[in-house]
């Protein structure tokens, strides 16, 4: 008889797999609602080109929470060790206000701003962390550890999440039209800039808390991949919304699950099978077209 | 015929610097208006006061009480790499009555429906609008204006980039939509040649300048020399009236005191575009 797995042997592999993801599973409900809130608001950073926006303010937030810490260390406040998202909060809603009230268009061409922005707010969080009080340890606020998520962070989460995504919910029709033909929607008394800024508004709201957990490298990949999915395998808005959601629980869950068990960063793993799921969906549009 | 739109010693620019000054005209119901000049000459500036959207430096711009306008943009001010539907653009010319937070309904949808079969593209309705040739996004956006049943139909350079058929059945659709529905039509075009023979006053705006009329009455070597700043003539081929530059003379007779020679061309022009 030839050799054949043993049943056994899988069964035991798959319970530990799954004990293992139980362990983390607050971890996973807090990733799971960043990827939802990021996949909804991605659709739009996609569409509106504004892709290095949601990068630059993700790093604007990742700074915001390094100058928390550095204060913190030099004993202004020490609250701010532990809830360096007030700071964060702050540092991201200037940059919405900057980014969603469209200043900064001038001489300087928009993509060049976002650039100064993302590399300037890139180099203060590392030069800010590098000279907080235990910096190393801090290093997980800039580079995310979603591992570390608890059912309060959860519970935050959430409590950012609901809000932002009913309100994209109820406005849906408003934050479409500002943004396919801003100049139409303001023939039709469409206030234009107030929505524009509602919108970052919301971006920034997502950033800020999602940074925090997930750090920059996943939130970036959650508002850009899942989106760029959605867009490949839909030809519809409603289509595009569903796909990106669904793509980007799916990456959520499969990432994390095998990066569990495998002893791999959760992050970089879920980006993986992001990416993964966008070249499935870049297959599925060229069969679409065959 | 009652005036829609009033222009009154309006002096119309940004900041502190003006653009065009004195501009006194009225745009009456049912009136076919071409607002003509080269890309910077104010055209868009004037679009923006008709709209609304610019308040004058000096003077006033008056509308009538309950004035609806349908726009239709440029069709690159519109991102057609959003997946929408076409029948989904149009009804986005009824999202003003909607109210706000609430979704387009069924009534919306037929509607849309009804505006797309008025320009003929109604079985288009289901179809992405990156998938539509030029003319056929023209359309769609020409629906969108017309769904939510406007007094004032305006166009911002409908035909920019279009092909010869595409230009001519879009220009032919929105005289229809006057002639038929009595429509008033605003169209602002760089291109004097397509725009004079289909509308009934055009208003030149160059250089600083600006002069309205009847097709006839600005369409004369005289006038239109005087405007561009080089000697003109206007031909006409089967009832077809073509603007032509002079090769032989960069500066208009006029500059000289005298008066422009219609009609007599020594070499070939060029045609204004």
């Amino acid at each position: 008889m030839g050799a054949s797995p043993c049943p056994t042997s899988i069964h035991a592999r798959a319970h530990r797999l799954f004990d293992a993801v139980l362990l983390f599973r607050e971890s996973l409900y807090g990733t799971l609602v960043i990827a939802a809130a990021c996949s909804v608001l991605g659709v739009y950073v996609v569409l509106r080109r504004i892709v290095f926006v949601g990068a630059a303010l993700a790093e604007l937030s990742s700074a915001g929470i390094a100058l928390a810490l550095w204060l913190a260390g030099q004993n202004v406040a020490l609250g701010l060790s532990t809830h360096p998202i007030v700071v964060s909060l702050m540092v991201t809603m200037a940059g919405v206000l900057f980014f969603g009230s469209g200043s900064g268009r001038g001489r300087i061409p928009p993509d060049a701003t976002i650039g100064v922005t993302y590399a300037v707010a890139g180099a203060a969080g590392i030069l800010l962390i590098s000279k907080a009080a235990a910096g190393e340890a801090h290093d997980l606020f800039l580079h995310g550890n979603v591992l570390g998520i608890t059912r309060a962070d959860t519970v935050v989460l959430l409590a950012v999440a609901i809000p932002v995504l009913l309100a994209h919910l109820i406005f849906y029709k408003e934050f479409l039209f500002v943004s396919f033909d801003r100049e139409t929607a303001r023939t039709f008394g469409f206030r234009v800039g107030f929505w524009n800024l509602f919108l970052y508004l919301t971006l920034g709201l997502v950033i800020a808390f999602a940074m925090q957990f997930g750090g920059v490298m996943l939130v970036f990949n959650f508002l850009v991949l899942p989106a760029v999915t959605g867009l490949l395998v839909s030809r519809t808005m409603r289509g595009t919304f569903f796909w990106s959601i669904v793509s980007a629980l799916l990456a959520a869950l499969i990432g994390f699950t095998l990066s569990v068990p495998f002893d791999l960063p959760s992050g970089p793993a879920i980006i993986a099978v992001s990416g993964g799921l966008a070249v499935l969906g870049f297959g599925a549009r060229i069969a679409q077209r065959r | 015929m009652s005036s829609l739109v009033s222009f009154d010693g309006a002096t119309l620019g940004y900041g502190r610097r003006a653009v065009l000054s004195g501009l006194t005209f009225d745009i009456p119901e049912g009136d076919f208006l071409g607002i003509v000049g080269p890309n910077g000459a104010g055209k868009t500036t004037i679009l923006r006061a008709i709209l609304k959207s610019l308040k004058p430096l000096e003077g006033t711009v008056s509308h009538a009480p309950g004035l609806r306008y349908g726009y239709v943009p440029q069709r690159d001010q519109v991102d057609y790499t959003f997946p929408l539907q076409v029948v989904d653009v149009v009804m986005m010319g009824r999202y003003d009555r909607i109210g706000l937070g609430r979704r387009p309904g069924a009534i919306d949808r037929e509607l849309a429906c009804a505006s797309l079969a008025h320009v003929g593209i109604l079985n288009l309705a289901n179809q992405p609008l990156s998938s539509l040739s030029g003319g056929q996004k023209q359309r769609t956006l020409i629906a969108r204006a017309l769904v939510g049943n406007p007094n004032v139909l305006i166009l911002d350079e409908p035909t920019n980039g279009m092909d010869l058929v595409s230009t001519t059945q879009i220009l032919g659709l929105v005289r229809e939509l006057h002639e038929r529905d009595g429509l008033t039509v605003l169209m602002v075009s760089h291109a004097l040649n397509e725009v004079a023979n289909y509308v009934e006053r055009i208003a030149l705006v160059m250089n600083g300048g600006f002069r309205i009329g009847t097709v006839d009455e600005i369409m004369s070597s005289t006038v239109l020399s005087d405007m561009y700043g080089i000697a003109v003539d206007v031909d006409s081929v089967n009832g077809h009236r073509i603007v032509v530059a002079r090769r032989d003379s960069s500066m208009p007779d006029v500059a000289h005191g005298g008066e422009p020679m219609p009609h007599q061309h020594t070499r070939p022009g060029s045609p204004i575009v």
